[in-house]
């Protein structure tokens, strides 16, 4: 089911990389279509896996990050559609493109954990997922100022000078997808301690669970980019740190985020996989 | 009717004939108008600018069209024919219709790619429309031509990139800052270019600017034509601190601006970025300046070798749009050649429709006992024969591929049918012949 969603991710991918290289409006227009297209599929997809198995949409690692592809496409779309700049598509799909093929070479087991009936499971994982969507677009945000800052710096003004915003709308944009993902990021964490403490109450044998401590690699990864990112929202206001430095930041808690999505989900953490 | 082209440009004349030429400095209007009367052409349309004077006509006899507008351009200007006809060109038909095009897209202009002219091409259009000077071939010609200048500049990169050192400035300012409105920008000595920068950033809409100079009266000059205000030079540094644009060309012979007074500012401004643009030769800005992190510093040379490597890009659009003038030449030869074949079709519906009346008038009498409605029906029938014949006859002689096919299809079209005024018999000989048998019959 995840594959259809996939090939229309990948489509839109090689349109928005054509759209990118050639600047041709007519190219431009049919990525976002395309990815308008892929994500109204994966909407699809999402809800009637959720209504097939009637659990949330993250109960596993795959299907955690095929809802985190999802979101992450739809705040992608939401910057795109309110400021009319394209530029940043080609950089976001390879992302897209390459998280969304995990769930559909490893689609998980199913096995519902009764503990992960409970609302507070459903806002924190909701909350983690929309953060690192945001998280993503910063890191993407920061990545391409960076390579803008650069080139304008030292003269050359050459391929990237011509296709992506100024420095400034970079840099805003940077801004509000830190703050907009910090702020869940710091409801998913507290969430999440609130319903672990809950849970075992009323499953104190449950082997995750007993998991989940403060040295869990996942658990501990996810402090330190809380850290990161508390740091990059209090830099930016009390010590003047925007333009390059807040743009390294971001694009730093992103590859944490990413590292603790990934691998650490999948080989190294036993606290979050409930199956 | 043939589309017919005369004037000067930049290519052809130097600028004291094209000065002598001009008619935009004069009511355009009424040149317009005094073409209109002073010539049997049967629409007119003159586009004049700084780099080109061109009177485009729709004429029956483009050779007597060329010399009554060499007339009319010698009277008008008061000037010796000798003095224009060397500088002179003269197009007609497709080659005419391309010279529009090249202009309408920027590729014939002095900087090859600039913005303005398309929009003078439409005003020339326009003042002309307006005195009822112009009609079909010219409407649509310039019409067409609107459009090639419009997709040229929407699928090539022909006007792209600033092509001056004070739009190249701007450019960039625009790219570090996004929108300029809100920004506050300091200019310190007044001179030509600094001036033209002041202009586009003006029109860019920033905030403030601030002017300071050595003589304040050079600053309070500057500061009238740009709607800044005059700074006293003592006051250089309190205005540096507020600023978030700096042009600087002064004539001082040694740097003015030093790393150490910028980080003085740069401090308070924590990241916020500062740019400089140094266009004084020599420098008024010390190279390490650019060393501090937010600030960036361009100067003449690196806004020079910007302008250089744009006007390059542009020049390797050059085959791009050449390309699309071409292929939109063509579809407008093909329109204009279905346009010359209309007098043959209109001649062959109304030579139809003759017959078919002159048939339904004889048939008069058998058919007056028939009730009305029958008659319609009769009436309609005949006619929708007539249409259906020449459907395809119309529609292949509207598609001739090139002009030699369309004259010998519209002469052998002329002939068969004897559509011409001497050959075409007329009604009553025509009608002799059957009129005789009806008598033989009854």
């Amino acid at each position: 089911m995840n594959i259809l969603p996939f090939l229309l991710y990948a489509a839109a991918a090689i349109a928005y990389a054509l759209h990118f290289g050639r600047r041709e409006p007519a190219m431009g227009r049919a990525a976002t279509s395309l990815l308008l297209f892929a994500a109204l599929t994966h909407t699809f997809v999402i809800g009637m896996q959720t209504m097939e198995v009637r659990s949330v949409p993250f109960a596993n690692p795959s299907r955690a990050i095929s809802t985190f592809v999802w979101l992450l496409t739809l705040s992608y779309l939401y910057l795109e559609l309110t400021t009319d700049e394209r530029a940043m598509g080609v950089f976001i799909l390879p992302i897209v493109v390459v998280l969304q093929l995990i769930p559909v070479l490893y689609p998980g087991v199913e096995r519902e954990d009764p503990v992960l009936n409970s609302p507070w499971f459903w806002v924190h994982v909701a909350s983690l997922l929309f953060a690192y969507a945001s998280f993503a677009l910063a890191g993407v945000l920061g990545l391409t100022y960076v390579l803008q800052f650069k080139e304008i710096k030292k003269k050359h003004l050459g391929y990237f000078y011509t296709r992506l915003p100024s420095l400034q709308t970079l840099d805003v944009m940077n801004a509000r997808a830190v703050t907009v993902g910090w702020i869940f990021l710091t409801v998913g964490v507290v969430v999440g301690a609130f319903w672990t403490g809950q849970a075992r109450e009323m499953a104190p044998q449950n082997p995750n669970l007993q998991a989940m401590v403060l040295v869990d690699p996942k658990i501990l990864i996810a402090l330190l980019t809380w850290v990161v990112y508390s740091f990059a929202v209090l830099s930016r206001r009390t010590m003047g740190w925007t333009g390059r430095k807040a743009a390294w930041l971001s694009a730093l808690g992103f590859a944490m985020v990413l590292l603790n999505f990934v691998p650490i989900s999948y080989f190294v953490s036993t606290s979050h996989t409930f199956n | 009717m043939h589309l017919f082209l005369l004037g000067v440009s930049h290519r052809t004349a130097p600028v004291n004939v094209r000065e002598q030429l001009d008619f935009s400095s004069r009511d355009l209007g009424s040149a317009v108008e005094a073409l209109a009367a002073r010539t049997s052409t049967a629409e007119s349309v003159v586009l004049s600018t700084c780099n080109r004077s061109e009177i485009y006509v729709a004429s029956s006899n483009p050779e007597q069209a060329r010399g009554e507008l060499v007339d009319f351009l010698s009277d008008y200007h008061h000037l010796p024919r000798e003095a224009f006809l060397p500088h002179m060109f003269v197009y007609d038909d497709a080659e005419a219709a391309r010279h529009l095009f090249r202009v309408s897209a920027g590729l014939d202009s002095l900087v090859v790619g600039e913005p303005q002219i398309l929009g003078q091409v439409k005003d020339a259009f326009q003042v002309a429309a307006q005195r009822h000077c112009t009609g079909p071939l010219l409407g649509k010609v310039f019409d067409w031509a609107f459009g090639v200048g419009k997709r040229v500049r929407a699928e090539t990169g022909l006007g792209e990139g600033a092509v001056s050192v004070s739009y190249a400035a701007v450019a960039l300012a625009r790219k570090i800052f996004g929108r300029l409105d809100g920004r506050r920008v300091l200019v310190i000595g007044a001179g030509e270019t600094s001036t033209l920068t002041a202009q586009h950033l003006r029109s860019q809409g920033v905030a403030e600017i601030a002017i300071t100079s050595r003589t304040m009266a050079h600053a309070e000059t500057l500061a009238q034509a740009v709607q800044g205000h005059a700074v006293p030079w003592e006051d250089m540094m309190p205005a540096l601190a507020r600023a978030d644009i700096v042009v600087t060309a002064t004539g001082a012979p040694r740097p003015i601006l030093t790393r150490a007074q910028i980080e003085s500012v740069t401090g308070r401004r924590r990241q916020d970025p500062l740019f400089i643009i140094d266009i004084a030769v020599p420098r008024d800005v010390e190279s390490a300046v650019g060393d501090i992190e937010q600030v960036f510093l361009y100067n003449v040379d690196d806004l020079q070798s910007i302008v250089a490597e744009n006007l390059s890009r542009r020049g390797a659009e050059i085959a791009h749009a050449e390309a699309i003038v071409s292929e939109e030449l063509a579809r407008f030869t093909t329109w204009q050649r279905s346009r010359a074949s209309i007098p043959t079709v209109v001649a062959l519906r109304q030579r139809f429709e003759a017959i078919r009346r002159s048939e339904l008038q004889r048939l008069d009498s058998k058919l007056a006992g028939l009730p009305p409605e029958a008659r319609a029906r009769v009436d309609e029938v005949t006619r929708l024969i007539v249409e259906k014949l020449l459907l395809e006859p119309t529609e292949q002689l509207k598609a001739l591929p090139d002009e030699e096919t369309q004259v010998a299809y519209t002469e052998a079209v002329n002939r068969i049918f004897r559509l011409r005024d001497d050959d075409a018999p007329d009604a009553g000989r025509e009608k002799a012949p059957t009129n005789r048998t009806q008598r033989r019959h009854t």
